[in-house]
């Protein structure tokens, strides 16, 4: 990997982690779900700086070439971030549902409580 | 004095074998208390234990967490008038002997939070090895970001006042809420203060916390504390 290569590696990680901590800080990003985002901010940062553990993972996995192994991480961070948060967004519906469902029963309560104060027996 | 309105929160989340003895104690040791108990998405018996006992009672829809449970139900006391809440956890581990010492500087308007703390007392069930390793790694956390002392800073057994219940109220994180509770009201100006208190281990149910999530507790709190100091209190 080259020198220039190399160094805008290691900009973007830490230009990365900053945004994540940032997001964080702003409470756009819950710590919750910020954890997988650092690691893989870390990640990146570290094989960017220590290029060495880059070579040797990727001759250990036969990619011809280093970079090759980098976007091949890249490619499955973001697998695992994307299949994440498709778990969560099927919990969130699940739970906007309930929730819409429990306001429809309280609506019909409060509106029959009402029409039984307004008219009674 | 007398004219204090307290409340007392029992988080549940499947405690049918426990909660109608916590529910007994507290009537026994605070007789003018309301009873608030906040059914966290439990699929036993529990909500109908709390009705049972005639207690004032709150359902989640579904499971949302410790601290969005809590939270309920502070926004319960604050919109209702009380003056001072208390959480007593609903698996049988606080006694509710405690329960008006825990109280009483409150009373007296000499702190604004009371932690309940098992290390400041003799006797009684204390924690696992493990355990009492993350403790300390929250005491010395606590310790870095108020420069205070806390012995159990995971004791859920604790009591607040209006000032602290108007804080949390608005910010109490949804998952392992204690630390960072802590750490939040000291930011805000509030006086916090421990009071010995022997718990038991937990009479029935199961732990919240196994050993995956106790490391996720303490990084979350770390990465949660470290970056909120970082953050202004609204």
């Amino acid at each position: 990997m080259g020198v220039r290569l190399n160094l805008f590696a290691i900009i973007g990680s830490i230009i990365l982690l900053l945004v994540i901590l940032e997001l964080i800080r702003r409470r756009y990003l819950q710590e919750r779900y910020s954890l997988i985002w650092i690691v893989t901010g870390t990640f990146f940062l570290l094989l960017s700086i220590r290029t060495d553990i880059l070579y040797r993972i990727s001759h250990f996995l036969g990619f011809y070439i280093p970079s090759n192994a980098l976007f091949f991480f890249g490619i499955l961070f973001l697998i695992l971030i994307v299949l994440g948060l498709s778990v969560i967004t099927s919990r969130l519906s699940v739970k906007n549902k309930i929730l819409a469902q429990e306001i429809v029963l309280l609506k019909k309560r409060v509106a029959d409580l009402e029409k039984s104060l307004r008219s009674p027996e | 004095m007398g004219s204090m309105k307290v409340l007392v929160i029992i988080p549940v989340f499947n405690e049918e074998e426990t909660l109608r003895g916590v529910i007994l104690g507290i009537r026994v040791s605070l007789p003018d208390a309301d009873i608030l108990v906040v059914n966290d998405g439990s699929t036993d018996s529990t909500s109908n234990i709390a009705r049972k006992e005639g207690v004032l009672v709150l359902e989640h829809p579904y499971n949302m967490g410790i601290g969005a449970t809590m939270q309920t139900g502070f926004l319960y006391a604050l919109r209702n008038g009380y003056d001072i809440a208390i959480q007593v956890d609903g698996d049988g581990q606080h006694y509710p002997d405690f329960l008006p010492s825990l109280i009483k500087p409150l009373l007296e308007g000499h702190c604004d939070l009371m932690i309940g703390s098992r290390y400041l007392s003799d006797g009684g069930f204390k924690s696992t090895l493990l355990r009492k390793l993350g403790i300390k790694f929250f005491s010395s956390l606590i310790w870095i970001f108020t420069g205070k002392r806390v012995t159990d800073p995971t004791s859920g057994f604790r009591a607040m006042d209006r000032k602290t219940l108007e804080l949390f109220s608005v910010e109490y994180p949804p998952d392992y809420p204690e630390v960072e509770a802590i750490i939040s009201a000291h930011k805000k100006g509030l006086h916090f203060q421990e009071t010995p208190v022997a718990m038991r281990d937990r009479q029935g149910g199961a732990s919240s916390i196994g050993f995956l999530s106790a490391l996720y507790y303490m990084v979350k709190v770390t990465l949660s504390v470290s970056i909120g100091s970082f953050r202004r209190l609204k």
